[in-house]
């Protein structure tokens, strides 16, 4: 019997089959966000290697745009697998930053000071969106509706009211010199990106102020948060207590609660993070381009669950993965500036976005029934 | 003769675009006009089809890009994208500076040629490195056709705004009552950008202050909708109307006698100058000397034959 | 006798009155349960077993009456001080989460932690470890600890549960009519389960309706209807008949169990 060792016992259930440990190491949640990302890098490596999406300039372009897609789909992410959704994401974005500019610009305060209690003013919003959700068992897909109009309203009603525009702008002005702001509007590596520039390896500006300088000059602070809200968020939901809950919040509250899951707990805490992450996009954005706008974000809570749904996440909770969202994130800022640089008619990109979005989740809900044993 | 092509095609080649030079020495311009328009306006056909056109007059290519949503930070991104993938040119809008100088700029200084068309004023145009400024400023349209009201006894209005984030909208409706000589104060709606709700709103405008003396739309987006408002209540021809813009409906009302005027900024013009003046320049390196004013022309029942023939399409 | 009774009753629950207004759902029901033995609590619908189990763990206050644990007498305020003390509670809809792996809802709600650089994180080794040695304990063999419990059988999950509760140090599981929705072969899985669980010493509270399932495993059985209790009785003094019997009530549906032909 020497290979008594090697073979596993009989399983208790014959009809459940044993599944190859290479099947095994594939089938995880992201796996559908990781065949859709070659996917896309395949396709676009084919038919848009020449336009420039692959030089140093286009491949920033579309890091930005997937970065700030990731952002909101961390927070997204994590409150839809504790079985929550937040429709206000997008209003959120820009009442957040309409709420920067006004503290700032209009009112004077410093830009740090500006910045911090917009931070804690959302994430309170966040809060009293959980605390409803809560109290009053309605379901959240309708109180953040609720918020996704109040907040937007504010955003257009402030400004008008008070500098009788819609978009305050100054914003970098006000900034100049400030500590806190560097933080989310400030590049880093510059050195290293100018000594590329230097060596030939990135194209550097030709004519004006910049002549010499590279044409990408560092990594933007937004994409060191969003890959630090990625990591975060991640190591968060698989390698801590708290990550559990959150898995348990979302599959079955009712079981998680006889458990001694603190789930209540577990949600509101969710709403503010995802709140949180709104508010660092909205905070990169208006340090980046030094303007607050009414109609920014608009939409981006449903860009944010596409993400996160593409990413291999159920909708109905409980399930999920950031780091499929991320990967989510990044087929969409990929899609949507890619067929720019393969020059396909732009008003087709809803097109290829539903078909990518079509193809993910089938895969994924296939993938899902492996590893969960639905039916 | 094969030589003197061959040099023409390679002195086309370093006038036009020193970014792209291509290997087999056959020069394409290529073109990209990015707006601030979210899809659901259709204003925006006509420019369309205007780059269309002048992309076949002169053998270039135009390609149309917008933000979906009309998201002015998600222009922004596609302004960066247009000058990565490096074309010879691009036309823009210039609807915040603050958000679009940056990225403008840094195209303008990659060696790209820009003309903001559309929103913007000339100043800012400058300011961002651009080659030149094609559109109506949007305050001194506003400030005309308030003038031109007040001289037919207008002392209150309706502002239909739909297109409330975007400042070019609201200076119009400001221009407006600067040039009535009143305050803006409470005369201006968001009227958002669904024809139902715009009507709606602007019924329900109308019924709590009944004594207004004209309405202003800013574009066939509200001003259809209003038109229909106007049937409801029957102040059709009765209240003072005037529009920016043109399109089927309001060509339509100006002949019916229900729109006093409509403001033609000739958004043709934006699309098709810009392409023509970049083609000529990069070919001929010739360009005119100053900026180019589409607009404001009014447009009323004098006079609507091309403008009925073509509305909606170049018009 | 038999020897379990030399032992000191774990739980003692005496007289217990429960009134919801005007209803009387338990008036004065009083059962011990020891160590080691398996309770049955027998009972139709309505007869008051819910209401009487949720008292045992902490849900509702009793009225009247005294719940002695280990010796002292308690009043539980939650279902969580219960669940200190030592009471656990699987319940018919299980406390388990389908979409979650088995070490993940093992340890749901008492995840082990071990702190790197000064963060708690989620002792994931551990946790793998302790669950599939459990599991084997219980027969289960698991194609890995990752395996989500929605791949398991009925019988299957509520053995994860059950061993869960004992591996927490539950001195008293009470089981919900745990066989109501199974087969033949997963509720013999389960009967196999409550037999080695009791003999670690624990002490089980088994409700169900079914006879044949308790007298599979009973060291005891009380028979509770309309809110009281029609005794205990010891295993080996009272046949299925008798118990069927007292269940339905006595007489009235004696003749009914006559026309069916003995087949209730």
């Amino acid at each position: 019997m020497s290979d008594a060792t090697q073979t596993p016992p009989p399983p208790a259930d014959e009809r459940i089959k044993d599944i190859s440990p290479l099947r095994q190491a594939l089938i995880r949640p992201e796996l559908g966000g990781m065949v859709g990302t070659v996917a896309v890098f395949t396709f676009f490596l084919l038919f848009a290697f020449d336009s420039g999406m692959f030089n140093a300039q286009g491949v920033m372009n579309w890091s930005v745009v997937s970065a700030q897609f990731m952002i909101i789909a961390v927070g997204a992410c994590l409150l839809m697998i504790a079985g929550e959704f937040d429709l206000s994401v997008g209003s959120m974005i820009g009442f957040a930053g309409m709420a920067i500019a006004i503290f700032s610009v209009t009112l004077g305060w410093p830009t740090w000071m500006a910045i911090i209690v917009t931070f804690i003013m959302c994430c309170s919003i966040g809060a009293l969106n959980g605390f409803i959700v809560i109290r009053t068992g309605l379901p959240s897909f309708i109180v953040t509706l609720a918020f996704l109009f109040i907040l937007r309203g504010f955003t257009i009603y402030f400004p008008q009211k008070l500098e009788r525009k819609t978009i305050i702008g100054g914003i970098a002005d006000a900034a100049e010199g400030d500590w806190l702001a560097p933080i989310f509007g400030g590049k880093i590596g510059q050195g290293l990106f100018q000594w590329l520039g230097d060596m030939g390896v990135i194209d550097v500006f030709e004519r004006g102020t910049r002549q010499g300088q590279p044409v990408v000059d560092g990594i933007p602070m937004l994409i060191v948060w969003a890959i630090g809200l990625v990591i975060f968020g991640h190591l968060l939901l698989t390698r801590t207590r708290f990550g559990n809950w959150i898995f348990a919040a979302g599959g079955d509250a009712e079981a998680a609660r006889n458990s001694g899951v603190p789930v209540n707990r577990v949600k509101v805490l969710m709403f503010m993070f995802t709140a949180f992450c709104a508010t660092v996009f909205a905070t990169c954005q208006v340090m980046e381009f030094g303007s607050a706008g009414a109609d920014r974000g608009l939409l981006k809570e449903f860009e944010a669950i596409i993400a996160v749904v593409i990413g291999g996440a159920l909708l109905t909770g409980g399930y999920g993965s950031v780091i499929g969202a991320a990967l989510g994130a990044l087929i969409f800022g990929v899609v949507q500036q890619g067929l720019f640089f393969a020059g396909v008619e732009s008003s087709l990109f809803r097109v290829f976005l539903g078909v990518i979005l079509l193809g993910a989740v089938i895969l994924n809900t296939y993938i899902r029934r492996m590893i969960t044993g639905e039916r | 003769m094969k030589t003197m092509l061959k040099s023409a095609a390679l002195g086309a080649a370093l006038v036009a675009a020193p970014m792209s030079a291509y290997a087999d020495g056959h020069e394409t311009l290529s073109y990209v006009l990015v707006s601030h328009a979210p899809d659901s306006d259709s204003w925006w056909n006509t420019i369309k089809n205007g780059i269309a056109l002048a992309g076949d007059q002169m053998g270039v290519s135009v390609e149309y890009r917008n933000p979906p949503t009309g998201d002015l930070a998600d222009m922004a991104r596609i302004i960066e994208q247009a000058a990565a993938a490096g074309p010879n040119g691009i036309i823009t809008t210039l609807s915040d500076p603050d958000v679009l100088s940056g990225p403008i700029r840094a195209a303008v200084d990659a060696g790209i040629d820009v003309i903001i068309m559309n929103s913007g004023t000339p100043d800012q145009a400058r300011a961002v490195g651009a080659l030149m400024y094609v559109g109506q400023p949007e305050y001194d349209a506003g400030y005309a056709a308030g003038l031109r009201a007040k001289g037919d006894g207008v002392g209150s209005f309706l502002c239909v705004n739909h297109y409330i984030s975007s400042p070019s909208s609201t200076e119009r409706c400001q221009g407006f009552a600067d040039g009535l000589g009143v305050d803006l104060a409470n005369q201006m709606i968001d009227s958002g950008q669904d024809p139902a709700e715009i009507k709606n709103k602007v019924l329900a405008y109308l019924s709590a202050n009944p004594e207004t003396d004209a309405i202003l739309t800013l574009g066939p987006t509200s001003a259809d909708p209003t038109l229909l408002a106007l049937d409801d209540n029957g102040m059709a021809g009765d209240i003072y109307f005037g529009t920016f813009d043109l399109g089927e409906n309001i060509v339509q009302g100006i002949k019916d006698g229900v729109i006093n005027w409509g403001i033609d900024q000739q958004p043709f013009l934006q699309a098709y100058l810009p392409v023509v003046v970049m083609a000529n320049y990069h070919r001929y390196g010739v360009l005119p000397g100053n900026n180019i004013n589409s607009g404001p022309g009014f447009v009323t029942a004098d006079g609507l034959e091309k403008v009925e023939e073509f509305a909606g399409e170049y018009r | 006798m038999n020897s379990r009774t030399e032992h000191a009753p774990i739980i003692q629950m005496k007289n217990i009155e429960k009134h919801f207004g005007a209803v009387i759902a338990l008036a004065g029901v009083s059962i011990d349960v020891y160590p080691g033995e398996c309770h049955c609590l027998l009972g139709d619908n309505g007869a008051g077993k819910s209401t009487f189990i949720k008292t045992m763990s902490g849900v509702h206050k009793p009225t009247k009456g005294e719940i002695v644990f280990d010796g002292t007498p308690m009043n539980f305020d939650a279902p969580r001080d219960a669940m200190e003390a030592g009471i656990a509670t699987v319940h018919q809809h299980l406390a388990m989460i389908p979409l979650m792996s088995v070490s993940r809802n093992f340890f749901m709600g008492n995840e082990p932690v071990k702190k790197r650089f000064g963060i708690p994180f989620l002792d994931k080794d551990k946790a793998d470890t302790v669950t599939m040695q459990e599991m084997r304990k219980m027969g289960i063999n698991l194609r890995g600890p990752d395996q989500a419990v929605g791949t398991l059988s009925g019988g299957e999950r509520q053995t994860v549960a059950i061993s869960r509760a004992v591996y927490f140090g539950a001195k008293v599981l009470i089981l919900d009519e745990p066989t109501s929705a199974l087969g033949v072969r997963q509720t013999s899985n389960v009967l196999a389960t409550i037999d080695k669980v009791r003999k670690q010493g624990v002490a089980v509270v088994f409700i169900t309706h079914n006879v044949r399932h308790a007298l599979a495993v009973g060291d005891r059985f009380t028979v509770l209807n309309r809110g009281q209790t029609l005794g205990t009785a010891q295993r080996g003094q009272i046949t299925p008949d008798e118990l069927q019997d007292m269940m339905a009530g006595g007489q009235e549906l004696a003749t009914l169990d006559d026309a069916l032909g003995g087949t209730v």
